[in-house]
């Protein structure tokens, strides 16, 4: 159905509180006066980050956001935005905001509705090979501003008063971080971006360096300047080379623009970045570990402190930062932190990326503000379940994240509130998990990674890690004894406060949030030698039932021979012959066929 | 004002330097907290995780050897949870570790066993799959094997921090990390120097030195041949230890009488050899000096340094003595001047080098160090071999009656004696080379300033006028600092003494493994070693090689003068540039020898 | 010496310019996914056709450019049309065969394909 207009009204807590949802009763029926309905859109999205000029609701095509409406405007907008074509001056904001800049282009689409896009504000806008769309859309103006009117102390304090923190995983406050590393007194130091995006399904930093790769460096820029570093590098894995390609050329482009070098945008500051490949260990996201990689050593974290922040870099005062960190930088600079701690939550502000990914209709990169709740992503953003399934849990922080079940839905994403459910905010991965999956399997599986990436240089995750894989993976063979789960526990408190770093501090959550969810799951694979979502092979078996018709189907695929039965009578299992691949499950027309 | 800070461990108060490690304050409050990859003379790794501790306030629990100290801080070292944690991460080790410590080389004196002991680890509860790796026995000094190593990683920083070798370093990920030397290929093909202290700072028997001792026994029972065996200065400083002495006993009449009680015709002393290094290379080093050639003379007695130059340091090789080490000629004496004396047809002769080196087994396969077509040396053990030897023939080493090394190869003079100690080549050097040089004798004879443990020492004297620039280096990290300094500035030094382990002999690769109270390379432990060789040379009334009176009547009866044709051909040698694996090619220009 | 915010509002100026006479300002301008996962997908192929309908074909009026991930794993390859004044349309799981329908029913008749269309 072709629309004429799409209204985006925002749902978030301010504008609520302002009235809103009075103006969509009266838009509403406004528009069915006019019989307009059908030819307007209508959208809800979370909060726009406008909160002191709501009720706000924007208009698309030509992105007219109205602000402060009483119910009187919404009729006025109808008879003379909607139907005459003459956006009312009157009511209109002009606003330049750098974030959710989608909106001017997908201000009308369902699953950006409740997304807030900072980090993320030109990626799928703008020609990433382009510095000139770049530069359109005030790029490098956040730079330019700090240039001409901030001290390197401003730019610190900035970042500070914004709350932003590490979207690296373990949200340290960034103003902090920024604040320790311009204190330090030394001839040298250094500025890295940690683009090593080592989850399992994550692509966070990809997607946002392959769809926006200058607002890393300018993010960047303005971190050198402010802790008085004139080197930076990135530090990426060898596996991106898009990405790599993408940042070269806009390395190339900025030094071409006087935007990196000697005189950035002809003041007397240098600074330039080089880029660094990672041969891929998940290991070398961690900073320390990362920092040793760049100096031609193996990648293994070294105990802190000393803090990156005092010695990093060749000894040197280092700030490292995350892709998705130094994306909101330009943003907190230019809309300012007053606005950017209005975003997001009491102690988590802005807005997070997620890759998300698993069992729900909508897989995608995601940009939610602070507080979203967990409910909110699985169901508005990623449009629930697929094929009618059942939720099961939803795993938060990549392989070293918790899982948490529907109980947990309302959680808002926050560092404090992930983690008090038993999870982690960790880099952005987000997997939704249906009732087909086996919650032990799912540990196993992430634990085969993490002990498989560990660096192999402190005891407890090297080995310990893979002592605790070697008893889920027992439990899954329908090997497992009594005592097993308390071993699994014991050996994963133990790994999580005796690591070295925070692969192994926090390798064991998968495991102790899943028996702690899902201990059932856990007892019934142990005691009853059950597997109730029925994926592990060894605690399975098919059997036909009396709806069987003897069609013979089943026992032409099975590759042991191991189905028997005449034409037309019912079949039987061999169950000593039977390999459970499943083929007989789904070839049987008839659900004569159980797998139990 | 002091600057010590208030702590309390297990809630007692304790006033403490501010800047230390929890384990250092620790350390000087009364508790020892178990520790495994810790050494205070290498870097802090973080690694092993069993000096963990709880602190009031830290979430997770604090590796105690990398974490500082604070005012206020309140830190517990023996609460039931941090127990358990220690007690489970020493099992993990345990559980990926043979279980075959009966038949182990390091049962009695093995880190990890002492640990799982102190732990009271008495049941398993992750017992799980073990890694399984070949033992490496390529080398002729250092048997590798990975299936004990608990991935400490002492060996892998004291072969790049202290050694500045990296002939070592961890491979692969997680549960298959693995510490190898470059590419996995055998040790003996990598830049392995072979001085041992890998085996040093094992804190298990992950290296272990290529024991020779079940030969040597068989030997010992063969009448058909003479076994004659030399002993190395530090070997007689360092091997009470292994029998519970304290550090720095000299054992040197002990050890020939038990030697003798083994079964060894003859026992010499390298000393005695040492003495003839002296006169040789004093000799060489006056013939450079007054001839003009290559400047600054190198010494050659560490055979780790050896192989370490002739990789590294290729371009510097004609700087290099050619001498052989006292154990080569001594060897070379044993079955040419001696064999001559006894009227033995020297194939008949075995020839075994007690020494403090692991690196000398690798010395004495070198081909171009035979005499007449043999090995001048055919066996090397070391003094932990030696000891496990005395211990193993039932003998009562500590309450031996001490005899005397049997002649004509046992008369040394002091300087002979302190060749085991770093700086002790270039003083016994000096003592003669001046005589040499000036024809007087030299007087004040103990020269402090290239005495002590300080990586790089410097010295100079004057001899007719003509000042004399020496430096001594120990540790091969400190040997390539030198050689960078001859490079950049070849005239600043007239004659190096480098010596391949720290401390020089005493701390060599082959001396006894630190007791349940010490640590391996113990400061204080070398300190004492160092001390009894020099009280020995103190004691000594000759105290200069050329008045040793054995040495002379050798150059008189056999040699005829030092440097002579046939010193040439029995006491000098030559090297070559060597390239294993794992040689990085730096912009030096290799000279090649003629 | 100039301010760095002079100078940067200078450059955007010239940098707008730039994408003028690139021909931004036409009917329509038509965006091609093309991080690493589109490509993945095949926008490559995509983006072919469209790039051969403008440089050999003598589609006018049209300005093409690629673009980052905007998120929408599921879908892609993503394609996006805009047109002055209306509502951007957005096409998923884009194809050789698609793309050449787009340009034939949209670009040039002006028929949004409702059934791709990216809700």
């Amino acid at each position: 159905m072709a629309y004429e207009y799409a209204i985006t009204i925002c749902d978030g807590t301010g504008c609520i509180q302002k009235g809103v949802r009075n103006l969509r009763q009266a838009l509403d029926d406004e528009l069915a006066k006019h019989q307009l309905t059908d030819k307007v859109k209508i959208n809800l999205s979370g909060c726009l980050g406008m909160c002191d000029k709501g009720p706000v609701i924007v208009v698309n095509p030509g992105y007219t956001i109205y602000g402060n409406l009483v119910k009187d405007d919404i009729t006025e907008i109808v008879t003379e935005h909607l139907i005459k074509g003459n956006p009312i001056a009157r009511l209109a904001i002009q606003e330049d905001f750098m974030y959710n800049r989608f909106f001017r282009v997908f201000g009308d689409a369902k699953f950006f509705g409740k997304q807030m896009r900072i980090a993320l504000r030109n990626c799928g806008i703008i020609d990433p090979d382009s510095i000139d769309d770049y530069l359109a859309l005030r790029g490098y103006e956040a730079l330019a501003k700090v240039l001409t009117d901030m001290t390197p102390a401003d730019v610190v304090e900035e970042v500070k008063k914004s709350g932003l923190r590490g979207r690296g995983g373990a949200g340290f406050p960034t103003g902090l971080k920024w604040d320790f590393t311009a204190k330090q007194q030394a001839n040298e130091k250094f500025v890295i971006c940690n683009a090593d995006e080592g989850d399992p399904g994550a692509f966070m930093d990809r997607s946002a360096i392959e769809g926006d790769p200058h607002t890393v460096l300018e993010g960047m820029i303005i971190g050198g300047y402010a802790i008085g570093a004139k080197k930076g590098m990135i530090y990426i894995r060898a596996e991106y080379p898009l990405a790599i390609k993408r940042l070269e050329k806009a390395i190339k482009q900025a030094r071409a623009n006087g935007l990196l070098g000697n005189n950035i945008l002809e003041t007397d500051f240098n600074f330039d970045i080089e880029i660094r490949l990672g041969a891929g260990a998940f290991v070398c996201g961690e900073e320390t570990a990362l920092i040793r990689s760049i100096e031609g050593r193996r990648g293994m974290p070294r105990p802190r402190p000393p803090y990156p922040s005092v010695s990093g870099l060749f000894g040197k005062p280092t700030l490292i930062n995350n892709v998705e960190t130094w994306a909101n930088i330009p943003v907190v600079i230019m809309d300012g932190a007053e606005w950017f701690k209005t975003i997001g939550t009491e102690k988590s502000k802005g807005t997070k990326v997620f890759a998300l990914a698993g069992k729900v209709v909508n897989t995608g990169l995601i940009e939610v503000p602070m507080g979203t709740t967990l409910r909110q992503i699985v169901y508005d953003i990623g449009g629930g379940i697929p094929n009618g399934k059942q939720f099961k849990a939803v795993q938060t922080g990549g392989p070293s994240g918790g899982c948490l079940p529907a109980d947990y839905l309302d959680t808002p994403v926050d560092y404090e509130s992930l983690a008090k459910a038993g999870s982690i905010m960790g880099s952005g991965g987000m997997i939704v998990i249906d009732e087909d999956s086996c919650m032990v399997d799912i540990a196993k599986f992430f634990l085969e990674f993490t002990q498989n990436e560990s660096c192999g240089k402190c005891t407890p995750c090297r080995e310990g890690t893979r002592r605790m894989f070697e008893i889920l993976t027992r439990i899954t063979e329908g090997k497992g004894k009594a005592g097993d789960i308390e071993n699994l526990q014991r050996l994963g408190n133990m790994i999580i406060k005796s690591s070295l770093c925070g692969l192994g501090q926090s390798a064991p959550n998968p495991v102790l949030s899943t028996i702690k969810n899902f201990r059932e799951e856990y007892e019934e694979h142990i005691h009853n030698k059950k597997c109730r979502a029925g994926v592990c092979a060894n605690l399975i078996s098919y059997t036909i039932t009396d709806k069987c018709i003897g069609c013979g189907a089943c026992k032409r695929v099975c590759p042991t021979n191991a189905i028997t039965g005449s034409a037309k009578n019912k079949h039987t299992i061999n169950q000593d012959k039977c390999v459970k691949c499943g083929m007989c499950f789904e070839t049987c027309k008839f659900d004569a066929i159980t797998k139990l | 004002m002091d600057d010590k800070i208030s702590i309390k461990i297990n809630g007692k108060k304790y006033k403490v330097a501010g800047d230390q490690t929890i384990m250092h304050a620790a350390d000087a409050c009364g508790y020892h907290i178990p520790r495994l990859c810790y050494h205070p003379e290498l870097s802090i790794e973080g690694a092993c995780r069993v000096c963990i501790v709880q602190v009031e306030g830290v979430k997770n629990y604090v590796a105690s050897c990398c974490y500082p100290v604070a005012d206020g801080m309140k830190i517990h070292t023996n609460t039931a949870e941090i127990r358990r944690a220690r007690r489970d991460i020493v099992e993990l080790l345990l559980d990926n570790h043979p279980e075959d410590c009966h038949t182990c080389e390091r049962d009695g004196n093995c880190e990890l066993q002492r640990l799982a002991y102190a732990m009271g680890i008495r049941h398993r509860h992750f017992e799980g799959v073990k890694k399984h790796y070949e033992k490496d026995l390529s080398s002729p000094s250092v048997i590798r094997d990975p299936n004990k190593c608990i991935l400490c990683g002492r060996c892998v920083r004291i072969c790049s921090e202290i050694q500045g070798i990296n002939a070592l370093g961890q491979a692969f990920r997680g549960f298959e990390t693995i510490v190898m030397p470059a590419y996995n290929k055998p040790f003996a093909e990598s830049v392995c120097s072979t001085c041992g202290q890998c085996i040093n700072v094992c804190p298990t028997a992950a290296f272990t030195e290529k024991n020779y001792t079940q030969e040597l026994f068989e030997k010992l029972n063969d009448t058909d041949i003479i076994k004659i065996a030399q002993v190395a200065p530090s070997v007689r400083a360092a091997i009470g230890e292994a029998f519970e002495l304290p550090p720095g006993r000299n054992m040197q009449g002990e050890l020939a009488a038990s030697l003798r009680k083994l079964g060894f015709n003859y026992v010499f002393d390298t000393q005695f050899s040492a003495d003839l290094t002296i006169m040789e290379e004093a000799s060489e080093f006056l013939e450079r000096l007054q001839s003009g050639g290559k400047l600054p003379m190198i010494t050659s007695c560490s055979s780790a340094w050896m192989k370490c130059m002739e990789q590294f340091h290729p371009d510097l090789i004609e700087n290099v003595s050619t001498c052989k080490s006292p154990m080569s000629m001594g060897g070379a004496m044993i079955k040419t001047y001696f064999a001559d004396k006894i009227g033995i047809d020297p194939k008949k002769i075995l020839s075994v080098a007690v020494m403090c080196c692991t690196a000398k087994k690798y010395e004495a396969a070198r081909p171009e160090l035979q005499v007449n077509g043999m090995a001048a040396t055919d066996i090397v053990i070391t003094t932990r071999e030696a000891a496990w030897m005395i211990k193993s023939a039932g003998l009562d080493f500590v309450n031996m009656k001490p005899e005397e090394f049997d002649a004509p190869l046992a008369l040394s003079s002091g300087a002979g004696t302190i060749f085991g100690v770093t700086g002790g080549v270039m003083e016994a050097a000096i003592r003669t080379a001046y005589e040499l040089f000036t024809g007087e004798t030299l007087l004040d004879i103990e020269i402090e300033s290239i005495r002590g443990f300080e990586g790089l020492k410097e010295g100079k004297l004057t001899m007719d006028g003509k000042e004399i620039r020496v430096a001594v280096a120990h540790g091969l990290g400190n040997a390539h600092k030198v050689l960078d300094t001859v490079r950049k500035e070849p005239d600043r030094y007239h004659f190096i003494e480098i010596m391949g382990c720290p401390g020089g002999c005493i701390g060599g690769g082959g001396q006894p493994y630190a007791g349940s109270n010490s640590v391996p390379l113990d400061k204080k432990a070398l300190a004492a070693r160092a001390q009894a060789l020099y009280t020995s040379d103190r004691q000594k009334t000759i105290r200069r090689s050329h008045e040793n009176p054995e040495i002379q009547r050798l150059y008189r009866e056999f040699l005829g003068r030092p440097l002579s044709e046939k010193a040439h051909e029995l006491l000098h040698t030559h090297y070559a540039p060597k390239k294993p694996v794992g040689i990085t090619t730096k912009n030096k220009k290799a000279v090649i020898g003629k | 010496m100039a301010k760095a915010l002079d100078v940067i509002k200078k450059k955007r100026a010239e940098a707008v310019g730039k994408i003028i006479s690139k021909g931004y300002l036409s009917t329509k301008r038509v965006y091609v996914g093309m991080a690493t996962c589109e490509i993945a997908a095949g926008s490559e192929e995509v983006m072919e056709v469209f790039r051969d309908a403008v440089k050999q074909k003598g589609l006018t009026d049209v300005y093409l450019s690629q673009k980052g991930c905007a998120g929408r794993c599921n879908l892609e390859p993503t394609v996006e049309v805009i047109e002055q004044g209306k509502n951007p349309v957005r096409y998923g799981q884009v194809d050789k065969q698609k793309a050449a329908e787009i340009i034939e029913r949209h670009i040039k008749n002006g028929e949004v394909i409702e059934e791709w269309v990216i809700d």
